[in-house]
């Protein structure tokens, strides 16, 4: 009768470290490809609008300030978005790519769940215009 | 050691009552840090068993619908106390026992089977469906385990010559450890242990993927409280039981703490090696194998002794 | 004197159950321990998902089928994308398609330990549990390292992957592999000589070859009775017509057997790994696919870990498909249940529940039933919760 078969195992793991990887003390680094919180440079972007159209989820909004000079401001939700990189992956330009060092996205507030990337002076129009009642903003197109 | 205190202090404040359940908390945190050790995990704090009676005192207490009220709300009450009883007749911690008299290891006994029984009544009481299963198994590995758990505790017994446990402690300490005498009873009297507290693999009462929590289904806020803490001072008694009777009596505190959590180590480690036995499975091993070691090692010691008589 | 009839004793495990992990109802009808009777309900984890996809087109839909379930995420995917590039009429690069069983078979080894730890846990038994969960880590590592996440890989887009396997992804793969197989033969040692554990799994359960077929179960269930049917051997697809599988069975039939299936299909998984990283073909990864799908109807069918999974997509020339039907491989597996519980005592239950290895969120697609004699029924909204409440009083 052979009972018992873990007994080495046991005995060894009494000694061994645990393999409890004690977060929040201790935090691994994050692999290379981690599909973390989406990040966008409003430089190259031409607003061809393949990454909203393809984007399971309606995360992301691409609002134009200025169609002529190519100066748009991306609305993304990251409580939407289900980091499945299609945006990535449709963007001719490089534009977006997905972080690998900002994933630890728990809040407290709403707030952060709505985010604005674009250059500081397209997203002080935009704000300036929010706040202006009974200015409906520009729409997205489809 | 005899300790010059007032009876009413020995029994409610120490060594018996609060210190105590306290000292079962401490056995408890310990069970649980050593089992997650085993098993490759970081494990609680040492305030976590505290911390979980705390809150479970703060909670409200529900009375399901139909049962007996007054069975339901006194049936913690009077395990906690049996378990807090039994106690009283064990040298504990290496003192002298508060309240020791000629056949108080019967007595002790029937003690720590009150808590199984009060499971099975609390369960049969609730009425539900998880409940009754739980109650039925509960008191179907009581009648399987008891009979080979008790003729492995009168074989030191029966070696000492006396039904005291005071005097059983006083004949270990002078005389050889009788693991080394009757190893089968160590055995039978440590499995034993595992069956009547209810630890894996004899956990089929209360067998949390089958029947959810077993008889203590319906319990909650102080009852289930009450019944942990029972069932903490239960492990405290039932291994300083086992460390008087087999390995050579305990003489002085620091020999309690070393002994017992030499004991405590082996236990979890055996927790922690096997699977759930089913509840008949339980019963086919207890009344095959363990009635059996039993009965060979009582008949091994009256031999011995009527040997030992012969030879003088 | 009337006698009364006698009262049935019904033991419900589930909706909330602890040994269930997602909800499904099972009414065992004991008489002291012993079962006698057995019902199955499902159905608490409806989503509509298959109407949902009618309103996305083809890339969003592929996001949304493959969160139909957890451990099988990446199955889900290739089955559509497999059918939707068969409609289109293109065919993935070899990369891409060796890539795409690199992920299939990574992730089969992931559901095996995830499935070994709690068939442990079912039997009380946790170290094995802890044990096994540990090992799973390596795995969710390795598809972290490979695709950015540790569930929902997200590696497929209709016309390949999307993500490359580079030489040091492919070294410590290599490695992990070697790592991943000493412990699996150290669990198959355990789940084959530890005796307390054969009292629970050996001679329970037995399911016989022939009511195996008849019942129509499918997977590592139904190849632990002997019947050899595995689709990567029967029709291969996809990169499987290149790499070849053997096909594991076991002629028992209990719950044993199911264990040693299970694990040599593990040995399996990390031959077949080894050697698409030996032999991956070089090349592009993705072809170019139109956004409108011609028209036509499709039926594709892949080897989860749980048995067969099968998709039915109609196209009607649009960006969004017409009708998407998923045949999930667990729910071929119920009826194995209600068939052998009676007779088993019910500590066996929640074990026999295990060795089907059941995803509950697979499960639920809705059936149409026409009836002729019955006037149809429109409900709205109010109504239909007012029917769901007088229901369940």
């Amino acid at each position: 009768m052979t009972i018992g078969v873990l007994f080495g195992d046991l005995l060894k793991s009494l000694f061994k470290k645990p393999s409890t990887q004690n977060y929040p003390y201790s935090k691994i680094s994050a692999p290379e490809r981690l599909r973390g919180k989406l990040v966008y440079d409003p430089e190259k972007c031409i607003g061809c609008m393949l990454c909203i159209k393809d984007c399971p989820s309606n995360a992301i909004e691409l609002i134009t300030v200025d169609k002529v000079n190519k100066r748009f401001v991306l609305r993304y939700h990251p409580d939407k978005c289900v980091f499945c990189a299609q945006c990535v992956e449709n963007c001719r330009f490089k534009c977006l790519s997905m972080s690998n060092s900002l994933w630890e996205m728990a809040s407290t507030s709403k707030e952060a769940f709505e985010v604005y990337y674009g250059r500081e002076e397209d997203i002080a129009i935009l704000l300036e215009r929010a706040a202006q009642p009974g200015i409906n903003e520009p729409a997205c197109e489809e | 050691m005899n300790l010059p205190l007032h009876p009413l202090i020995l029994l409610l404040i120490f060594p018996g009552g609060l210190f105590l359940m306290n000292i079962g908390l401490l056995y408890e945190w310990a069970d649980r840090k050593l089992v997650a050790r085993y098993q490759n995990r970081v494990g609680p704090r040492w305030f976590q068993p505290l911390a979980d009676t705390i809150k479970l005192l703060a909670k409200e207490e529900i009375i399901p619908y139909g049962v007996h009220k007054g069975l339901f709300l006194s049936l913690p009450v009077i395990a906690l106390t049996g378990a807090l009883t039994a106690a009283l007749y064990i040298p504990m911690f290496g003192f002298q026992a508060p309240f020791s008299f000629e056949g108080d290891l019967i007595v002790t006994i029937y003690l720590l089977s009150m808590m199984t029984l009060c499971i099975g009544l609390a369960g049969a009481n609730t009425l539900s469906r998880f409940t009754i299963i739980g109650a039925t198994r509960a008191l179907t590995q009581m009648f399987s385990y008891e009979a080979p758990f008790l003729l492995a505790l009168f074989g030191p017994a029966i070696a000492a010559g006396t039904w005291n446990i005071g005097k059983i402690n006083l004949y270990a300490i002078d005389n050889i450890w009788m693991i080394i005498a009757q190893p089968i009873g160590f055995i039978v009297a440590l499995i034993g242990l595992m069956g009547k507290l209810e630890l894996p693999p004899f956990d089929a009462p209360e067998a949390e993927t089958e029947i959810v929590a077993g008889a203590l289904t319906e319990y909650s806020g102080r009852g289930l409280a009450l019944f942990h803490i029972g069932k903490n001072v239960e492990l405290v008694v039932g291994l300083t039981l086992i460390v008087i009777f087999y390995l050579g009596g305990i003489a002085n505190p620091l020999e309690f703490i070393l002994k017992s959590a030499a004991l405590l180590l082996v236990v979890t480690a055996l927790q922690s090696l096997f699977a759930r036995l089913r509840i008949d499975q339980t019963v086919g091993l207890w009344w095959r194998l363990g009635a059996l070691m039993a009965l060979l090692q009582l008949l091994a010691i009256i031999f011995g002794r009527y040997l030992g008589d012969l030879l003088r | 004197m009337t006698e009364k009839p006698k009262e049935k004793f019904v033991v419900p495990i589930g909706p909330q159950h602890p040994a269930l992990k997602e909800p499904g109802s099972f009414l065992f009808t004991v008489d002291g321990e012993t079962v006698t009777d057995a019902a199955v309900r499902l159905g608490f984890v409806h989503r509509g998902i298959e109407k949902t996809c009618e309103k996305r087109n083809y890339t969003q839909d592929l996001y949304l089928l493959e969160r139909i379930c957890g451990i099988c995420s990446h199955v889900h995917a290739t089955a559509f994308v497999l059918g939707v590039e068969k409609l289109a009429g293109v065919q993935a690069p070899p990369r891409a398609e060796a890539i795409r069983v690199l992920a299939a078979e990574l992730e089969r080894i992931h559901s095996h330990f995830l499935w070994l730890g709690v068939a442990a846990h079912e039997a009380g038994f946790d170290t094995l549990f802890m044990y096994a969960w540990r090992d799973r880590e390596v795995v969710m590592d390795l598809l972290e390292v490979l695709s950015g996440s540790r569930v929902h890989y997200s590696i497929n887009v209709i016309g390949g992957v999307k993500f490359d396997v580079d030489k040091e992804l492919s070294d410590s793969i290599m490695k992990q592999m070697d790592f991943l197989e000493e412990r699996s033969k150290y669990y198959m040692k355990i789940v084959t000589t530890d005796d307390t554990f054969i009292g629970r799994t050996r001679g329970i359960g037995t399911l016989s070859k022939d009511r195996a077929e008849i019942l129509g179960a499918v997977g590592p269930t139904v190849r632990a009775s002997g019947v050899k049917r595995d689709i990567r051997v029967n029709s291969p697809y996809s990169g499987y017509k290149d790499y070849h599988v053997n096909m594991i069975t076991d002629e028992t039939g209990d719950l044993e057997a199911r264990f040693i299936v299970r694990i040599k299909e593990l040995y399996e998984s990390y031959r077949i790994i080894r050697l698409v990283l030996e032999k991956i073909p070089s090349g592009d990864l993705t072809t170019r696919v139109k956004r409108k799908i011609p028209e036509g109807e499709v039926i594709s069918r892949v080897e989860a870990p749980r048995g067969e999974l099968f998709y039915y997509i109609k196209s009607n020339g649009t960006e969004m498909p017409d009708r998407v039907k998923v045949r999930t491989p667990s729910l071929c597996n119920w009826g194995t249940i209600t068939d052998v519980a009676v007779g088993h005592k019910l500590a066996d239950m929640p074990m026999l529940l295990a060795g089907i290895d059941p995803c509950f969120s697979c499960n639920d697609r809705m059936v149409q039933v026409h009836s002729t004699s019955k006037p149809t029924q429109l409900m709205n909204w109010d109504d239909l919760r007012n029917y769901g409440i007088e229901y369940y009083k």
